[in-house]
């Protein structure tokens, strides 16, 4: 009996502690910018302005709840249903009101502070996204699962996301190093450093980043600094023909590891180049290419 | 030259500006009714249009007035100065010298007003420097002062290309949109308003002595006119103006070339007509190619710089082959 | 009428050292004529006493006060510059050029009046220019722009004039009808001093004349007293022949 009404006490002092807790607001979560962002009740009509953040607000389970969303935001294909607001760059803020959303989803590599920044102060809500690590695609789904009431599931699916992670992790560990170059962009030539997420991808399965060391997220290199890299493995965005594409300029260079093997590959970008879930798939692709490739060394 | 003409073409431009200004604060992405609006703009009406029509358009049609307004005069005034009817507020390097400012700031990290404050510095420092080194050692020639200003605009254009090759990832768009202007930028449009009011004040009595000035420096000094003070006032008056205008909405072009010389075709040279024209005439512009900015290709939204920049090059060159 | 008057007065030449100071006063009814060759000066002196420019040594006076002194709208109100070369600047119309020879007497606020462009017109009338007044000044000729500028000093009405070279690209009649509309203002107590190439213009039409001599050195006084061959042939560095004509000498340059 004492032990019944001890954790009867102890259950309603938790429950006293959690309310007091979660604030006046109810539903808070911090954002990539530092700030606390705290609805009273779940969000039900949320615009979001980047495809990345379109694609996590599904994975919270809130698809549902979107009533619009930026230019390009193409995954899953009910997004393409959704009504659109502006490009990433500039929304058009008089669509976003019209929509009366509760909830505004920005990405702080696209849009622009200064438009949303006069959307928080109309009284709107805004939560700012900036996944840089697999932990934080994760962390952010759940998060915005709590602004959106779906947290059961967005658990399951982050805990899935992640040991699908760590599966790949530990597949890969001892495999034989390959020396990756991947390519952003083609004029100008750009790559990305090790804070990337598509360069732990590379880490994961087993391979560097030639460029992991570089300063800056996105630098530009020049074509001699790569022939003298020398990356055994030429990966870029593509839809897999390798016959087409920025590929084929490696092709001039038959010096280059990559090109003496054959190692050069596409993935296609929507599964490397999004902070989303399907960063697995994307990481997984990218982990059997480099197989083939540690094959072809 | 009497007054009662001056009404006229004056009164018509005011009527097309608040025409314009009516048409700016009903139409937009939201479809509202021009009931709606105009019970919003009377305090009754939803909250969702009243929110729309006075947090939003209404800011941003006061803003796009008083932007065109004071480009249209900055041009004109800076066309007397350099005697040369094809000058505009930006041939002295002044629009780049505020993006470096703004992007400088961006880069550290600031946001909002301080911004706005390193854009308006960056643009006064441009004038500065073009006035001190086109000096030189005597007298300046608007010819000296044209050709430094070209060299400077020049040189803040390399700084600006160098800034946005280093900027990191986060901080490219916001200062991409500072770049391509946004007559929505500014939190609120009072100031420049307040000084365009202001302008047309100070500048409508100086108007005849500006129509001295315009005959050459010698032919305004023998028949009285103070001309290196004035010239210094001009200067620095249009200086402000357009530093105004850029912080307020970045640097749209075109404005202060086409409006001054096309109302000048129209309504002759007397610059106590030409300088009320431009602040009402450049005004309803601006306001008019924002609109279209915003709705033509809804929800995609153009900068207004691109639309002014493809109406303003043809009707230049149009105006130029006249001028032969 | 404040009198325009050069004491001890150097005109600062870039490149001349020395010259022999001015001392002389232009006083109401006289018509003073300017001569010598190019390069003597001339422009210089006139836009020095109109106070564009200033001069070496000395100072120019105006009434009472030293030009520097006085304020600029007042200078315009008593002294009119008739300048040698036009600077374009913005297009304006023939009427709106003269009018802006009220632009001294009127304040800030003030708008032309009906009595200004009266002033304005009458003027352009007696300069012949009246049937152009809409047009706009870029599209005359050398001679009918000339008129147009000494309409717009005589609409501007000031009690002394400087004028560089007012017959420049006019023809013979309008040069004489020039001449006696100076004459006419001087008869009416205003004061002329103009620089004048043409030698035989200044001999028929002025009272007193100043000679200007490359080297700086300068001569003044009454037309009769400087109307010395001599002193002509050295100024211009060319042999004369002085002949008479109505009653006044005329000067014409010897062959060989």
């Amino acid at each position: 009996m004492l032990s019944w009404r001890l954790s009867s006490i102890v259950g309603f002092l938790l429950l006293l502690m959690l309310a007091a807790g979660s604030k006046a607001g109810g539903l808070c979560a911090v954002d990539a910018l530092g700030r606390e962002v705290c609805l009273s009740e779940r969000a039900v009509r949320i615009v979001s302005l980047s495809p990345g953040a379109t694609e996590l607000v599904y994975s919270a389970g809130a698809g549902d709840q979107l009533v619009g969303a930026g230019a390009w935001s193409d995954y899953p294909p009910e997004a393409r249903e959704l009504p659109r607001v502006g490009d990433s760059n500039r929304v058009d803020l008089e669509a976003i009101l019209t929509l009366e959303p509760d909830l505004v989803i920005g990405w702080t590599d696209g849009n622009s502070r200064v438009q949303l920044d006069r959307l928080a102060e109309l009284g709107i809500p805004v939560f700012w996204l900036a996944p840089r690590t697999f932990e934080d695609i994760a962390a952010t789904v759940k998060a915005l699962s709590l602004l959106t009431g779906h947290q059961p599931l967005a658990e399951q699916r982050a805990g899935e996301f992640l040991a699908g992670i760590r599966a790949i992790e530990s597949q890969y560990e001892t495999a034989r190093p390959v020396r990756v170059f991947y390519q952003v962009w083609d004029q100008p030539l750009m790559t990305i450093n090790g804070d990337e997420l598509i360069s732990r991808a590379i880490q994961l399965c087993g391979g560097t980043n030639v460029f992991g060391d570089l300063p800056r997220l996105v630098p530009r290199i020049s074509v001699e600094t790569l022939l003298m890299v020398d990356p055994e493995v030429i990966v870029t965005a593509g839809r897999g023909d390798t016959e087409q594409g920025w590929l084929q300029r490696w092709r001039d260079y038959p010096s280059l590891t990559a090109v003496a093997s054959d190692n050069l590959f596409q993935v296609s970008p929507d599964l490397l180049q999004r902070a989303t879930f399907r960063m697995l798939d994307g990481t997984r692709e990218l982990c059997d290419l480099l197989e083939q490739a540690r094959a072809r060394l | 030259m009497p007054a009662f003409d001056a009404f006229r073409p004056l009164a018509l431009l005011a009527l097309a500006g608040l025409g314009a200004m009516v048409l700016s604060v009903s139409v937009g992405s939201a479809g509202l009714s021009l009931a709606d609006t105009l019970a919003a703009l009377t305090g009754s009406g939803s909250e969702l249009n009243r929110t729309l029509v006075l947090e939003l358009r209404l800011p941003r049609t006061l803003a796009a007035f008083a932007t065109g307004g004071l480009l249209a005069v900055a041009g004109a005034l800076m066309q007397v100065l350099l005697r040369n009817p094809l000058a505009d507020p930006y041939v002295l390097g002044l629009s780049g010298g505020a993006a470096v400012g703004a992007l400088l700031s961006m880069l550290a990290g600031v946001a909002g007003v301080i911004v706005t404050a390193s854009a308006f510095g960056g643009a006064l420092l441009s004038t500065l420097m073009v006035f001190g080194l086109a000096h030189g050692t005597g007298s300046w020639t608007p010819t000296r002062l044209l050709l430094t200003g070209v060299v400077v605009a020049a040189g803040w254009g390399a700084i600006i290309t160098l800034l946005l090759a280093l900027a990191p990832t986060r901080e490219l768009p916001g200062m991409l949109y500072w770049l391509m202007g946004d007559v929505a930028y500014a939190g609120s449009p009072w100031p420049a308003f307040v000084l365009l009011v202001l302008a047309c004040l100070l500048v409508i009595p100086a108007g005849r002595s500006l129509n001295v000035l315009a005959r050459g420096p010698l032919q305004a000094a023998a028949l009285g006119v103070n001309v290196r003070p004035m010239e210094w006032t001009i200067y620095i008056g249009a200086s402000l103006l357009t530093a105004t205008a850029v912080t307020t909405a970045g640097s749209i072009g075109f404005v202060g070339l086409v409006v001054p010389h096309m109302l000048r075709l129209v309504l002759g040279n007397d610059q106590r007509i030409i300088l009320p024209a431009c602040a009402l005439g450049g005004g309803a512009l601006l306001v008019l190619v924002d609109t279209l900015a915003r709705v033509v290709i809804s929800p995609e939204q153009l900068p207004v710089g691109v639309i002014t920049a493809l109406l303003g090059v043809p009707t230049f060159l149009y105006l130029l082959y006249r001028s032969r | 009428m404040d009198t325009l008057q050069a004491r001890q007065l150097v005109i600062d030449i870039p490149g001349r050292t020395g010259g022999s100071p001015l001392n002389l006063t232009v006083e109401a009814g006289q018509v003073w004529g300017v001569l010598g060759p190019n390069g003597a000066g001339k422009t210089t002196l006139l836009h020095t006493l109109a106070g564009l420019r200033l001069p070496r040594e000395g100072e120019v006076r105006l009434g009472e006060y030293p030009l520097t002194e006085v304020r600029r709208r007042s200078v315009a109100q008593q002294l009119g510059l008739v300048f040698q070369d036009r600077q374009d600047g913005f297009p304006a119309t023939v009427l709106e050029t003269a009018l802006i020879g009220r632009h001294p007497w009127l304040s800030l606020w003030q708008m032309e009046s009906g009595d200004d462009l009266n002033r304005a017109e009458a003027a352009l009338k007696a300069l012949d220019v009246v049937h152009l007044k809409d047009r706009l000044v870029s599209t005359l000729s050398g001679g009918e722009r000339q008129r147009v500028a000494i309409a717009t000093v005589l609409t501007q009405n000031p009690d002394t004039w400087l004028l560089d070279e007012p017959t420049n690209h006019l023809d013979l009649h309008h040069q004489v009808a020039v001449m006696q509309l100076l004459k006419q203002q001087a008869e009416a107590g205003r004061a002329i001093f103009m620089c004048l190439h043409d030698l035989n213009l200044a001999a028929r039409w002025c009272d007193h004349l100043l000679l200007l001599f490359p080297n700086g050195e300068a001569c003044w006084g009454h037309a009769s007293q400087m109307l010395v061959p001599s002193a002509l042939e050295s100024l211009y560095n060319q042999k004369l022949i002085t002949v008479e004509a109505d009653g006044a000498p005329v000067f014409v340059p010897a062959k060989g």
